[in-house]
């Protein structure tokens, strides 16, 4: 059971990190990977937080999410103003690069890793207990990107997604869109970040690479880009499958390139067969 | 640091961005013709390695035959990849964002693969990795370093003869400005994507065999290599393939000297830098007719 | 319309959660034998595999012979076997597993990121974590829960640089090492060695992982004029580092870690491999007799050596650690817990292995052991000295 609730305080943390994720690809139609160092900055935001400082725990992930929102500003107020396809490059090299710096600051554990962080929930619970705050607070999460994209503000990036000249020549700024839909993605990721570090108490610099990039994209994909409930499908499998493929009894030398082969081949898969994924509703012409 | 100290350092660091160069040449030839992030080079790279690992020291072949095959090899699955995965999402009309993930999602298809095969030990085209050297005023020369510099300015003249001197390479660079035009003026766009692939996947087998003699090879070593690739084609400028090169020299070898500035463990960042200094200063790319453009009157 | 967007989606669904109700079915069948069981989480697949799966090797030999003479108080030893790719986020899987799923009061895991991030797991849980082969100095503050039965690198690192201050008379010493943490660390405690020794370290060069060109840092080292050259690297990039330095006409004495004692730093180097200075922390087969045996056995079965003999070495003694705590909990009487098994540890303190002979367990979470130094004489590692 209380393997099953690991699992499940992970599925929170990844529906936060691919809902805000298509929030950002899906709907604000920005080529950016580099999610994943937003769910880092906010990791180790909230981590040396916990361990220099006896600060409230909510508190601190709201810190998380704080510094991924500026971090985020730092990588989009550059690329944007040039195009769309540079922000793909940029963010790669944002990502990287930032992750470099981490590894080379002794304050953040350097590249071993930040550890000791604080337990904040004691006792038998403990999963249960962040369990139902991760499912908690991914549900808000999911419930705000409903009900900013289902709202004046979703139809103002829908249609400076699909024709930005034209809104642009309406006299509208893109640009503003973009850099708040960029941030807001960004500030769950580094929420969602904050509550990983509190859970494992130990964050790590090598999970945060193009491999984590990978896979959040893969839910947003398989799940169906654009679509509300697409990425929450995503994550939920996503997670699923590799779980029980674990369990299997294949020979290990087979196991972990299995899964990562399992992993691409689906992506690949699906790019072709139903490129808009398993919920989308509508075959976008630009899927 | 001494005269002997630079002039050796910046030996070794040009004989190093030899491959380097091919890399972001390759990289930057797709991107300029076939119009792709061909993030599936690495995919690609992995492929010339383990072939030509597996011809030298499982068939055990000589060296020359190994290249040939993983040449081929490399050159057909690169056709196979964009004739069913990119021509296909290009039919539809895809977003950037889709063929950037399929050309990621490739390359680390091909990295599982090539794990599963091969285990995740770090290999060498060659047993051994030592190289014999000589003393050439002062400078130690090493027979990799002439030979990487040797096949590196033949490849690089051989791609310019193409570009720039026969009928495929006029239209490559027709396809480059305007695949439709192109075709209208009766270019077979297909077969001159065919090309295309096959040049760059020739880059790619060379850079690989310099690289495999020097360096032990991981599944995912390719991956990395790619950075500076990109970031090379970048600051060479978008449809520059010689300025690629350029600027993968440059980049190398501000690499290898930097190492007298700054910390040595800080090299790896420096490279982050100079793409963003690239997007933020230099985003159509560095070229001298830009910079010339700035002091005087373009004729329209 | 809504039927035909739900099926993929109910079939994915379908297919995810009968593999799962599979997997339940593997792990509560295993659960029916009456056996003394223990975990161990290794990287068996992933990078650093070829290690990890020759030690799993080495441990199941143990537990093979264990059983072989009766067992643990007449029960067999099992060990449940988990794959971590020596990546921290499968290593709290599958410490998570051992507890909640296989509810095992003891687990033996290696490679320090992973012993670090497991660690929270062990204390809050109070299972007994054993560090077997990780060498990182931050693993003996880990928490009360994680101990180590594999010297960590203050104990070899610190004798290689003693030695090669004080016994083969070295004044100046230079350091290159990998940027990441066991490079890192263990450079720092060379240099605090070599200069607490008496000696100098007069250049101190960090190499990036992914480097492959060092000209710059091995030139920097050149000018600094040092009398050995000790590199904290890991075997994808030490030959490399020295195949360079030599071609580059650096001629100077070279040391290295364990990661230095394998033979394809000779296979990859030739002549430029000779006198390569390297440690080991296990007996050879000079030190110890069963040594011996333990080599043919992988020969015989494997047709090879392991890959990292002294860590498989180690690997071995495990299972018999285990046996060990687990026959003090039933002579004391007490049920089988990560507490108990932590109090027979503190209790029995001293272990006679076969493998790797005489080991105390302190109770500020280190071991000492004799460091063994081997350096490459005509194409071979032969030992060079003992120190104890």
């Amino acid at each position: 059971m209380e393997y099953v609730i690991s699992v499940l305080v992970l599925m929170g943390i990844y529906v936060i990190l691919s809902s805000s994720f298509n929030l950002i690809i899906g709907y604000g139609g920005l080529i950016s990977i580099a999610h994943p160092i937003f769910f880092a900055l906010g990791a180790y935001t909230t981590g040396v937080l916990s361990v220099n400082f006896s600060i409230w725990p909510p508190l601190a992930l709201l810190a998380g999410g704080l510094v991924a929102l500026v971090f985020s500003l730092m990588l989009s107020l550059p690329s944007l103003r040039i195009s769309g396809d540079y922000l793909l490059i940029t963010s790669i090299g944002f990502q990287l690069g930032l992750l470099e710096v981490i590894k080379h600051l002794g304050f953040l554990g350097g590249a071993s890793g930040l550890g000791n962080i604080a337990n904040v929930i004691e006792g038998d619970n403990r999963s249960e207990i962040f369990a139902l705050i991760s499912i908690g607070l991914a549900v808000i999460v999911f419930l705000f990107i409903r009900w900013l994209i289902q709202g004046p503000y979703g139809l103002l990036v829908s249609a400076m997604r699909d024709d930005e000249l034209v809104y642009t020549s309406l006299g509208r700024n893109a640009m503003k869109v973009k850099l708040v839909i960029f941030a807001i993605g960004s500030a769950c990721a580094g929420l969602a970040g904050g509550l990983y570090a509190y859970y494992y108490q130990y964050v790590n610099p090598d999970q945060f690479e193009i491999l984590q990039s990978s896979m959040i994209l893969t839910m947003v994909v398989v799940g169906g880009m654009g679509s509300q409930w697409g990425p929450v499908v995503g994550a939920v499998l996503l997670l699923f499958l590799p779980q029980a493929i674990g369990f299997l009894s294949f020979p290990p030398s087979v196991m972990a390139p299995l899964q990562g082969l399992l992993y691409s081949l689906l992506v690949i898969i699906f790019l072709f067969v139903r490129p808009q994924g398993l919920m989308a509703r509508v075959v976008r012409k630009d899927a | 640091m001494t005269l002997s100290i630079l002039l050796q350092i910046l030996w070794t660091g040009l004989a190093v961005s030899s491959y380097a160069v091919l890399f972001a040449m390759a990289f930057s030839l797709i991107l300029k013709v076939v119009k792709i992030w061909n993030f599936a080079q690495a995919g690609f790279m992995g492929l010339v390695f383990y072939s030509l690992y597996v011809s030298l020291n499982i068939f055990e072949w000589p060296m020359w035959a190994g290249v040939v095959l993983s040449f081929l090899v490399t050159t057909l699955a690169a056709i196979a990849f964009f004739h069913y995965g990119i021509e296909t999402l290009r039919a539809r009309h895809s977003s950037s964002l889709t063929f950037f993930i399929l050309t990621l999602v490739v390359s680390q298809f091909m990295g599982y693969l090539f794990a599963m095969c091969f285990g995740t030990e770090p290999l060498t085209i060659t047993k051994n990795i030592m190289s014999p050297v000589m003393l050439v005023g002062g400078i130690v020369v090493s027979h990799w370093d002439l030979q990487a510099m040797g096949l590196t300015a033949l490849t690089v003249l051989l791609v310019y003869w193409i570009l720039n001197r026969t009928h495929m390479g006029q239209f490559m660079s027709a396809v480059a400005d305007h695949p439709g035009l192109a075709r209208l003026y009766g270019i077979d766009v297909s077969r001159v994507y065919l090309y295309t692939i096959a040049l760059a996947c020739l880059l790619l087998t060379v850079g690989v065999y310099l690289l495999g003699l020097k360096v032990a090879m991981l599944p995912n070593t390719p991956l990395q290599m790619m950075l500076l690739a990109v970031i090379a084609t970048l600051l060479g400028g978008m449809g520059q393939v010689f300025g690629a090169a350029a600027a993968a020299v440059l980049l190398s070898l501000i690499q290898s000297l930097s190492v007298f500035v700054i910390p040595s463990e800080w090299q790896s960042l420096l490279i982050y830098a100079f793409l963003f200094m690239t997007i933020l200063f230099f985003p159509e790319g560095f070229s001298w007719t830009a910079m010339k453009s700035w002091f005087t009157v373009r004729r329209a | 319309m809504i039927h035909q967007k739900r099926r993929p989606f109910l079939a994915l669904a379908s297919v995810a959660l009968s593999l799962s109700a599979l997997s339940w079915s593997n792990v509560s069948m295993a659960q029916a034998t009456d056996t003394i069981k223990f975990g161990m989480s290794m990287p068996l697949s992933g990078t650093q595999a070829l290690f990890g799966a020759d030690q799993v090797k080495a441990a199941q030999m143990g537990v093979a012979d264990i059983n072989a003479k009766g067992g643990v108080n007449g029960k067999p030893l099992e060990m449940i076997l988990v794959d971590t790719q020596a990546d921290p986020q499968l290593g709290i899987n599958a410490a998570k597993r051992f507890v909640s799923v296989d509810k095992l009061p003891i687990f033996l895991t290696s490679w320090s990121a992973v012993v670090k991030a497991v660690a929270p797991i062990a204390n809050r849980e109070k299972v007994l974590e054993l560090s077997v082969g990780a060498n990182s100095p931050e693993i003996a503050t880990l928490g009360d829960y994680v101990y180590t039965t594999f010297p960590l690198a203050d104990v070899d690192v610190a004798a290689l640089a003693q030695y090669s201050h004080t016994s083969l008379g070295k004044q100046n010493a230079a350091v290159m090492y990998i940027n990441n943490d066991s490079g890192v660390e263990g450079a720092n405690i060379y240099k605090s060695m070599f200069e607490k020794a008496g000696g100098k370290v007069v250049a101190f060069e960090a190499y990036d992982a992914k480097a492959t060109d060092f000209t710059g840092a091995l030139l920097k080292v050149k000018a600094a004029n040092p009398e050995i050259i000790h590199i904290q690297g890991l075997i994808t990039d030490l030959p490399q580092v020295i195949a360079q330095m030599r071609q580059l006409g650096i001629t100077t004495r070279v040391s290295s870690y364990s990661a230095g004692y394998n033979p394809k730093v000779i296979e990859q180097l030739g002549a430029a491999a000779e006198g390569l200075i390297v440690t080991s922390l296990a007996p050879s087969v000079n030190d110890n007799p069963n040594v011996a045996g333990f080599i043919n056995r992988w020969k015989t079965t494997e047709n090879r050596i392991p890959n990292g003999l002294p860590y498989t070495q180690y690997l071995y003694d495990s299972p018999y650690i285990v046996a060990e705590l687990y026959k003090w909990i039933a002579k004391n009487k007490l049920p089988a817990t990560g507490e108990n098994l932590r109090k027979a540890l503190l209790a029995i303190k001293t272990f006679d292995l076969p493998m790797t002979g005489m080991l105390e367990v302190s109770a500020d979470h280190r071991v000492k052991k004799p460091v063994y130094l081997l350096t490459v004489d005509k194409g071979a590692f032969v030992p060079l000295a003992t120190i104890k």
